[in-house]
C-alpha cells in the first residue's frame, strides 16, 4: 500500500506549466528525495503535498485518503522549512508543542511527546530558550522536534539544510537520515544538493522543467542515468561529455572525435552523432605518450591543472579541443603541461544521443 | 581634527542656540512658572505653591482628566481593532490595494481643525449626515454633541476615524514582518484562522500594539481642536480637555502661572500613563 | 466558494473606504447646495450654487489666509531642510566637542509634550512684542527635532569616501552637503519636506495663542475663528472656508498619495 500517491498531478500559473503529469508512489516509511535545479518544480509539489499551493489538476493520495482538496490543516502532514519556520516569539517548548495545544490534546501526553522529542533531538538544555537564541543547527533541530511531535503520517522537508554551513550540512544529513530510520515515517525531501540527495534518499526522483527525469535508487541513478540531465547531475566531480560520433568497421566500434577515440562494444551502438560520457573516477590515466595510440590503448592528453585533494587528485587536461577531467588515485602525479595518456573503463561508459544507449 | 571641529561647532552653532531659546529655556521657564502669578502685564508674583494647590483641588481640571480616561477607554480598543481589521484585510494581493490604502488614510493628512468642523456638521442634530442616515433607516436621531453622555463617545469615534489609516500603515507593516514559513507551518500543524491570530499574528504585532496605544494615549491626552470647535468643551463640562483648559487659563482668564501649571501637570500625567502601559502590555505578552 | 469570499471581502473594503470619503463628498457637495437643501444627504445638490464661496470670500479674507498658510509652511519647511540639513549634517560626519551631548538633547527633546512649552514660550513671544507677526509663527519651527534626526540618520550611512574625496579636491562642508549629499537624499528629503509643510499647515494651536490680527491669521486658524464666530452664519458657508483648506491638500494627496503615507508614517506625525 503506497503512504504517499500522486496521480497526473499538474501546476499551472496561468499559462506557464511548473509541473507536468507527475505520477509517483512513495512507499510507507520510505525516504523519497526530490532533487533537481531552481524552476525544476521539485519545491512545488512537496507545497501541493502539503496543501499549500492547489492542484491544477491530479489527485493526490495520502495513506488512501484523497486530500487533493482538503486544507493542509486536515492532511496530518508535517513540514521543515528552509529557514525553519520557528515562531520568534515562543519558546522551544511552546514552539515544539503548540501543534499539540491547538488539537487539544492532554497535558500528559504533550508533556510526554516534548520530552521524548527533545531526548533525541538533544534539545533538553533549550527548551526554555527563544529561537533567536539559537544556533542554525540547533534551530533546525527544533523544527524537526515541531515535525515528530505531532507523528504525523509523512515529513515534509523543504531544503532545510541550504541555510547551513558545510560542515553542519554534513552532520545534520546523517542525523536526519539516522532520525528517519528510527522513526519509520514516510518522508519527502527536498534538496537541490545532489550530495544530499545521493546519502539520504533510499530512492530519488531527479526534476527538471517540472517533468520527472529518472526515478530509482542512488545507485541506479549513478550507474544507469537514462538521459543526460541525470547523468550530468548526479555525481561529484560531474561526468564528462564529448561530443562525437560512432563508427562500425570489420566488426570493431569505435567513439571518434577530435583528439579522442575510444574502443566500443560493437554489438549496441549505431552509427550517428552521439555523446559519450564517462565518469572522472572510471578514467585511467598513464603518464607519458603511449608509443601506439590505438583506439583501444587508450587517448593523449595534456596536463592543465592537477589538483592535488589528499587521496584522491583531479587532472584537468585538454584533448584535442575538449576539456576534461579525471579523479584518480595514482602515487605519481603529472605535472602542468605534460602528456599523459587516458583509457576508459568499458564497461562504465555511457552513450547519449539524448536518450542513453546501453553499454555493457 | 581642528578644522572640521571648528566647522562642525560652526554648523551647529544655530541649532543650540535654537535649542537654548525654544527648548532649553521654556522646559525651565515652566518649572519657575508653576511658581509664579503672572498675567504677562503687571510684574509676576510669586505664588509660591499656590498654583499646584490650586490644581489639585481644581474639580475642572480633574474633570478634563476623567474625560480624558473616558475617551482612550473608547478611542483605544477602537482604534486597536479597527486598524488590525483594516490591515488585515489589505495584508494579500488585492486589486486597487493602494486605492484603499490611500481612502484610509485620507483623513489623516485632512487638518484637525476641518475634521472638527465637518464632523459638527456631520452630528448636528437635525441637519446633520449621521442622524439623517438613521431617520432613513427608521431610527430615531441622536442628539450626539449636546447629550453629556454621547458627546465624548462621539468625539472618540470621530478621532479614530480620522487617525486609523495611520496605524493601518503601522499594522501593515508589522505584518510584512512575519515570515511566510511561520504562517504556512502553523496552517499545516492545524491552526483554524481565527487560533492563527490569536498565537501567531497577535503576539507578533505586539510591538505594533505598543505603538499604537501609546502614541494614541499621548494624542488623547492633547485633544484641543476638536473639543474646542465641536462642543467648547461642554455638554456640562463632559468633552472639556486639559489642553483646552490650558488654553482658556492663558489666552481668557491670562493666568500664565497657572496654565503653565496645567503643562507641566500634563506633562506628568502623560509620561506616568505611558509607562504604566508599557508595563501592563508588556506583562500582557508574557501569558 | 473562494470567490464568495473574494467578493465579500471587496464589498466590505469597499464599504470601508466610503465611510472615510463620503464624509468629504458630502463637505463638497453641501458647499454647493443653498441655503433650503443645506443638510440633506443627496450628494447632488437641486439647485447647485456658488453663493457659499462668494460669501465666504467676502466675510473673511481667506485669500490673504491661504497666502500667509504658503508663507509661513513653506518659509519653516525651507528652513527645516536647508538648516536643518546642514545641523544633520554636522552632527554626523563631524566630530566636535559635545556632539554626544547635542544628541542626547534632541533626542530628549523628543519626549516632552508641546503642552509644557506653550505657555513659556507664549510669554517670549508676548514679550519680545512679537505677537501679531510672521516672526511668532515661523520662529519657533525654524528647525525640527524629528528631521535632523531623520537626516542625521540617513547621512550617517553615505560612504566616507565620498566625503574624503570631496575634501582632497579642496571642497567646504556646505559644498560637500549641498552638492552631494543633497542629490543623493532625495528619498529623506523629500519625506521631510512632507511632514513638516503638512505639520505646519495643519496646525492651529499656535496660530491661535500668538495671532489675533485676522489680516495675519493662517488658513486653519481663520476657518476655526470664522466657524465658530458665527460669522459663516450657515453650514454651507462654513464648509466652503474649510474647502479651501482641504482642496490643495487632497490634490496633492492624489498625486503624491505615496509620499504622504511614507512620510507621515515614518515621522509618526498624524495631520
Amino acid at each position: 500500500m503506497p503512504s504517499i500517491h500522486f496521480e497526473q498531478v499538474t501546476k499551472r500559473f496561468g499559462t506557464t506549466t511548473v509541473v507536468e503529469d507527475f505520477n509517483l508512489d512513495v512507499a510507507d516509511g520510505e525516504l523519497l528525495v526530490l532533487v533537481g535545479g531552481s524552476g525544476s518544480g521539485k519545491t512545488t509539489i512537496l507545497r501541493m503535498l502539503a496543501g499549500l499551493e492547489e492542484v491544477t489538476e491530479g489527485t493526490i493520495r495520502i495513506d488512501q485518503r484523497d486530500v487533493t482538496s482538503l486544507a493542509p490543516r486536515d492532511r496530518n502532514v508535517a513540514m521543515v522549512f528552509q529557514d525553519y519556520g520557528l515562531y520568534p516569539h515562543m519558546t522551544v517548548r511552546e514552539n515544539l508543542s503548540l501543534g499539540l495545544r491547538l488539537r487539544k490534546v492532554a497535558k500528559t501526553e504533550i508533556d510526554r511527546r516534548v520530552a521524548w522529542a527533545g531526548d533525541m533531538l538533544r534539545l533538553e538544555p533549550l527548551l526554555d530558550r527563544k529561537p533567536k537564541q539559537l544556533s542554525g543547527g540547533q534551530q533546525q533541530r527544533v523544527a524537526m522536534g515541531r515535525a515528530m511531535v505531532r507523528e504525523p503520517l509523512a515529513f515534509l522537508f523543504d531544503e532545510p539544510l541550504s541555510n547551513l554551513d558545510a560542515a553542519l550540512r554534513a552532520q545534520m544529513r546523517i542525523e536526519i537520515g539516522g532520525l528517519q530510520r528510527r522513526l519509520g515515517t514516510t518522508t519527502v525531501y527536498v534538496t537541490h544538493d545532489q550530495v544530499e540527495a545521493m546519502t539520504l534518499g533510499d530512492r530519488i526522483v531527479v526534476l527538471a522543467d517540472g517533468l520527472i527525469q529518472q526515478i530509482g535508487k542512488p545507485i541506479e541513478l549513478y550507474r544507469s542515468p537514462v538521459n543526460r540531465f541525470v547523468a550530468g547531475f548526479v555525481g561529484t566531480p560531474p561526468m564528462n561529455f564529448v561530443e562525437g560520433h560512432v563508427t562500425a568497421e570489420n566488426g570493431e566500434a569505435a567513439f571518434m572525435a577530435e583528439g579522442i577515440q575510444v574502443a566500443l562494444l560493437p554489438s549496441e551502438v549505431s552509427r550517428g552523432l552521439i555523446t559519450l560520457g564517462i565518469r572522472p573516477e572510471d578514467m585511467d590515466v598513464e603518464l607519458g605518450d603511449q608509443a601506439d595510440s590505438s583506439a583501444s590503448k587508450g587517448f593523449p592528453g595534456s596536463v592543465v591543472l592537477v589538483e592535488r585533494l589528499g587521496g584522491t587528485s583531479h587532472i584537468h587536461f585538454d584533448s584535442g579541443p575538449h576539456r576534461l577531467l579525471a579523479a584518480v588515485s595514482n602515487e605519481r602525479l603529472p605535472e602542468v603541461g605534460e602528456n599523459i595518456t587516458v583509457r576508459l573503463k568499458g564497461e562504465r561508459i555511457h552513450l547519449f544521443d539524448g536518450e542513453r544507449r546501453v553499454t555493457s | 581634527m581642528r578644522a572640521e571641529a571648528r566647522s562642525g561647532s560652526l554648523m551647529v552653532a544655530p541649532y543650540a542656540v535654537f535649542l537654548l531659546v525654544f527648548a532649553a529655556y521654556p522646559i525651565v521657564f515652566a518649572l519657575v512658572l508653576v511658581f509664579l502669578q503672572w498675567d504677562l502685564v503687571t510684574t509676576p508674583a510669586f505664588a509660591g505653591m499656590d498654583n499646584v494647590r490650586l490644581l489639585a483641588n481644581d474639580g475642572r481640571f480633574w474633570r478634563a482628566v476623567v474625560n480624558t480616561f473616558v475617551f482612550l477607554s473608547i478611542h483605544l480598543p477602537l482604534q486597536i481593532a479597527t486598524a488590525l481589521a483594516l490591515a488585515l484585510a489589505l495584508n494579500r494581493p488585492l486589486a486597487f490595494r493602494s486605492f484603499w490604502r490611500a481612502a484610509f488614510f485620507l483623513p489623516v493628512v485632512i487638518s484637525g481643525a476641518v475634521v472638527a468642523i465637518l464632523w459638527s456638521n456631520l452630528y448636528a442634530t437635525d441637519v446633520g449626515l449621521i442622524n439623517g442616515l438613521l431617520v432613513r433607516m427608521g431610527l430615531n436621531p441622536v442628539p450626539w454633541l449636546t447629550d453629556p453622555n454621547t458627546a465624548m463617545p462621539a468625539i472618540a469615534a470621530m478621532v479614530t476615524w480620522k487617525n486609523v489609516g495611520f496605524y493601518v500603515i503601522i499594522y501593515l507593516a508589522g505584518l510584512q514582518y512575519i515570515p511566510r514559513s511561520c504562517r504556512e507551518a502553523i496552517e499545516i500543524e492545524g491552526a483554524t484562522t481565527w487560533q492563527r491570530f490569536r498565537h501567531l499574528t497577535l503576539p507578533m504585532l505586539l510591538p505594533q500594539t505598543i505603538l499604537v496605544v501609546t502614541l494614541s494615549t499621548i494624542n488623547g491626552f492633547q485633544l484641543f481642536i476638536e473639543p474646542y470647535v465641536m462642543t467648547g468643551g461642554g455638554p456640562l463640562r463632559r468633552t472639556y480637555s486639559i489642553v483646552l483648559y490650558l488654553y482658556t487659563n492663558a489666552f481668557a482668564y491670562q493666568k500664565m502661572g497657572y496654565a503653565a501649571t496645567i503643562g507641566v501637570a500634563l506633562a506628568l500625567i502623560i509620561g506616568t500613563v505611558v509607562f504604566v502601559q508599557r508595563r501592563v502590555i508588556g506583562k500582557a505578552e508574557a501569558l | 466558494m473562494k470567490v464568495l469570499r473574494r467578493i465579500a471581502l471587496y464589498g466590505a473594503l469597499t464599504l470601508a473606504a466610503l465611510t472615510f470619503i463620503y464624509p468629504f463628498l458630502w463637505m463638497a457637495s453641501a458647499t454647493f447646495k443653498p441655503l433650503t437643501e443645506v443638510g440633506t444627504i443627496a450628494l447632488f445638490p437641486d439647485n447647485p450654487t456658488l453663493d457659499n464661496y462668494r460669501t465666504m470670500w467676502a466675510r473673511a479674507p481667506f485669500g490673504r489666509a491661504l497666502l500667509n498658510s504658503i508663507m509661513v509652511a513653506g518659509t519653516i519647511t525651507l528652513s527645516v531642510l536647508v538648516f536643518g540639513s546642514i545641523t544633520a549634517y554636522a552632527m554626523a560626519r563631524l566630530r566636535f566637542r559635545g556632539r554626544p551631548l547635542l544628541n542626547a538633547v534632541t533626542m530628549g527633546v523628543l519626549l516632552v509634550p508641546g503642552q509644557l512649552t506653550l505657555i513659556p514660550m507664549y510669554t517670549l513671544i508676548v514679550q519680545a512684542g512679537l505677537i501679531d507677526s510672521y516672526a511668532a509663527l515661523i520662529l519657533p519651527y525654524l528647525f525640527n527635532a524629528t528631521a535632523i534626526l531623520m537626516m542625521r540618520q540617513f547621512f550617517l550611512q553615505i560612504p566616507q569616501s565620498l566625503i574624503d574625496s570631496a575634501r582632497m579636491d579642496g571642497m567646504g562642508e556646505m559644498r560637500i552637503l549641498f552638492s552631494i549629499f543633497w542629490p543623493l537624499s532625495k528619498p529623506v528629503l523629500s519625506i521631510v519636506a512632507i511632514f513638516t509643510f503638512m505639520g505646519s499647515w495643519n496646525e492651529v494651536l499656535w496660530p491661535l495663542l500668538v495671532v489675533r490680527e485676522q489680516q495675519l491669521m493662517t488658513l486653519p486658524q481663520l476657518l476655526t475663528v470664522f466657524s465658530l464666530g458665527g460669522g459663516a452664519g450657515s453650514i454651507g458657508v462654513s464648509l466652503a472656508s474649510a474647502m479651501v483648506l482641504v482642496i490643495p491638500v487632497v490634490i496633492a494627496y492624489a498625486v503624491l498619495q505615496r509620499h504622504f503615507i511614507e512620510s507621515m508614517a515614518s515621522s509618526g506625525v498624524k495631520g
